[in-house]
């Protein structure tokens, strides 16, 4: 029987182009869907991932970076430094503010970095300096590009113009981009000298960052320690928090489109052969093989729809980079599950009224002249 | 003759109730023996179709009792009859009814493997019995490629492939030329006769009155007649026993179109030789028995 729906799939090109098509096109806009949010997810975190640092330390209550304000007194360096396991530890500024280039404004995660950081700065520089000196700002080469500008040109941040003297990579994503200033104009720009952002820590080569954070918890006092994977899933979360009501709509939408585009083929493809099930059914062929054959033929859709739908994906997550978009997309397994099993759930729905229909199909049909 | 293959008996079939009650078919009673061929015939509303689809378990019976070799399929559980339509029955349409989307060799494999034989032995039985049609060299076309003749021999070799007991033919030749009508009738008298299965013809078609062993019309749910099919030994026209003009020579009846044959015949009966399949074809002699003119 799977032969025979594999038959009746193919036989006719247009109906299989519209089912496999529709339920692709469905299935893409869920999976692409999925994999720009999995791609801001890893773009967002690459900042904490590229530190360098082991340990973000923040303000008390402070666990990510994104739409978070933290503020750490100096003496928290010290207090840091003396917490056995720590190596090194580097001070940087943060706002997430505009950077205008050229008229245009991005939103960034501006950094101030000390001029002797071990940790923090760009770890992808594709053009010019990788630590900003006094009035210089090293920004992402894609957003420069995008309006036109670059090294040696103009940018203002915080309401101060910077000459860009550094362009970096992998630094941009569909939410914002990162620009790298000196602390010195950081801290001239908020008129504020006596307190940091977050701590960025390295620790001793062989020991474990997680037992560094508990005795940073423990000796210092009014701080937030979390290791780098920590931190890096704190951001991550924010994104989830704010992305998870339109990835569940665009679900909800993709599933309802492939659903019914595989209902209405599969159903008028059974009521097409309502003849030939009245056949199969005088012959003597048990309803529950003709459900699977029914079945089989929606699986089988599907799965020729899921297939397309993702080498599409693949295809734009391969294309995006190089049309110089702010965007990454990624394909994860728990996205190819997710889609999967929706596409299950598609063909087993849609083969539901299909099945219904040749249940109720009278075999004397063939006697009848239909 | 041998126990009946197909035995009917007091058959109805009741439609709706009370004032819309209608009586497809009444009270009516058959046996069918092995090797037998029995053309229904009768107008349209006769209740031909609603008998072809109760003999074929495709619809019980109000009323009566149908046996296939003894059994009796009217009293089988509803999820029993489709194995009992597969392995014990053979069916022909006027249409055809082949699966469009399939070859001829998988229109004719699938019944097989659906009765249980495994995919390549089913392949192998159906290609041996389509060759066997003379399709050998049609097996990988698609139903859309063949003649109304290659269909409906494809469809003969679907009926044949479970080996059934009986075979139910609904005017096998109404969509054939004459030509190939004829074939297919040959193919059925060949398929009674030499491989022992009954046949149960419902047609319009008068031609296939020749190649059957009686002919029964219904009309109103009702057999009215019944006519026993002969060959004239002299001329090998197919005559109505009942209508025909008859001799008997050693307690054998012969039966002719026209006195003149059956003069012709007695005049002589050593040159009028019937040869032995054809007197067993139409029961005037019992297969293996010796000619009694030659006698």
């Amino acid at each position: 029987m799977i032969r025979l729906a594999f038959r009746n799939l193919f036989q006719s090109k247009a109906r299989l182009t519209i089912s496999v098509g529709g339920v692709a096109l469905a299935l893409l806009l869920i999976l692409a869907l999925d994999a720009i949010f999995t791609g801001v997810e890893q773009r967002i975190t690459i900042y904490i991932n590229n530190s360098g640092a082991d340990i973000f330390v923040a303000q008390s209550g402070v666990r990510n970076l994104h739409m978070a304000s933290s503020s750490l007194p100096n003496s928290v360096i010290r207090r840091v430094k003396g917490v056995p396991g720590v190596a090194a530890v580097t001070p940087i500024l943060y706002l997430s503010n505009n950077v205008v280039l050229n008229d245009e404004r991005n939103l960034a995660y501006i950094i101030g970095l000390p001029e002797d950081a071990v940790s923090g700065g760009p770890w992808n520089v594709s053009t010019g300096q990788s630590r900003p000196g006094e009035g210089e700002a090293i920004v992402d080469r894609s957003v420069a590009e995008k309006a036109g500008v670059s090294l040696g040109d103009e940018v203002k941040i915080l309401g101060q113009k910077f000459e860009i003297a550094g362009l970096t990579e992998e630094t941009s994503s569909l939410v914002n981009s990162i620009a790298f200033i000196s602390m010195d104009d950081f801290e001239a720009l908020r008129g504020s000298y006596d307190t940091f952002s977050f701590l960025l820590v390295q620790v001793d080569v062989g020991t474990q960052p997680q037992a560094v954070v508990a005795r940073i918890q423990a000796q210092v006092r009014d701080v937030t320690a979390q290791t780098r994977a920590d931190f890096a899933g704190q951001e991550r979360q924010v994104v989830k928090d704010m992305s998870t009501d339109v990835i569940t709509i665009m679900n909800l939408i993709g599933f309802l489109i492939g659903l019914a585009v595989m209902a209405l083929t599969v159903y008028t493809a059974t009521l097409a052969r309502r003849a030939e099930y009245g056949v199969l059914k005088a012959l003597g062929v048990r309803n529950r093989d003709l459900y699977r054959a029914v079945l089989a033929q929606a699986i089988l859709s599907v799965a020729f729809g899921f297939a397309i739908g993702l080498a599409f994906t693949w295809i734009l997550a391969a294309t995006v980079p190089r049309l110089g978009l702010s965007m990454v997309m990624e394909i994860s397994a728990l996205s190819l599950l997710k889609v999967g099993s929706l596409s299950l759930a598609i063909a087993g729905m849609a083969a539901v009224l299909p099945i219904r229909q040749i249940a109720g199909l009278d075999p004397a049909i063939v006697f009848r002249g239909r | 003759m041998n126990a009946a293959t197909l035995q009917i008996t007091h058959v109805s079939k009741r439609y709706g109730s009370g004032t819309t009650e209608v009586i497809a078919v009444k009270d009516v009673s058959l046996s069918v023996a092995p090797g037998e061929i029995v053309l229904i015939m009768g107008p349209s509303g006769s209740g031909k179709t609603t008998l072809l689809s109760m003999l074929g378990a495709l619809l019980r019976p109000s009323t009566g009792e149908i046996r296939l070799n003894g059994d009796v399929v009217s009293a089988l559980k509803e999820n029993r009859l489709p194995e009992i339509r597969l392995r014990k029955f053979g069916f022909v349409f006027q249409d055809f009814n082949l699966l469009s989307a399939l070859s001829a060799l998988e229109n004719v494999a699938i019944v097989a493997e659906l009765a249980g034989v495994k995919g390549s032995a089913a392949r192998r039985k159906a290609a041996d019995l389509l060759a066997s049609l003379g399709l050998g060299e049609r097996l990988n076309f698609l139903p859309e490629k063949l003649s109304g003749g290659e269909k409906q021999r494809v469809a003969i070799a679907r009926a044949l492939v479970n080996d059934p007991a009986l075979i139910l033919a609904d005017e096998p030749t109404a969509n054939l030329d004459s030509k190939i009508g004829h074939e297919i009738m040959r193919l059925l008298r060949g398929i009674a006769k030499e491989q022992g299965r009954s046949v149960v013809i419902v047609s319009h078609d008068q031609r296939i009155k020749d190649i059957a062993d009686r002919v029964l019309w219904l009309e109103d749910g009702q057999f009215k007649e019944m006519v026993t099919m002969a060959t004239d030994p002299v001329c090998g026209m197919t005559v109505e026993r009942e209508r025909a003009f008859q001799a008997e020579l050693n307690g054998q009846a012969y039966y002719f179109c026209a006195a003149g044959c059956r003069d012709e015949f007695l005049s002589d009966p050593a040159r009028f030789r019937i040869p032995a399949s054809v007197a067993a074809l139409f029961g005037d002699l019992p297969a293996g028995e010796p000619n009694p003119l030659d006698q």
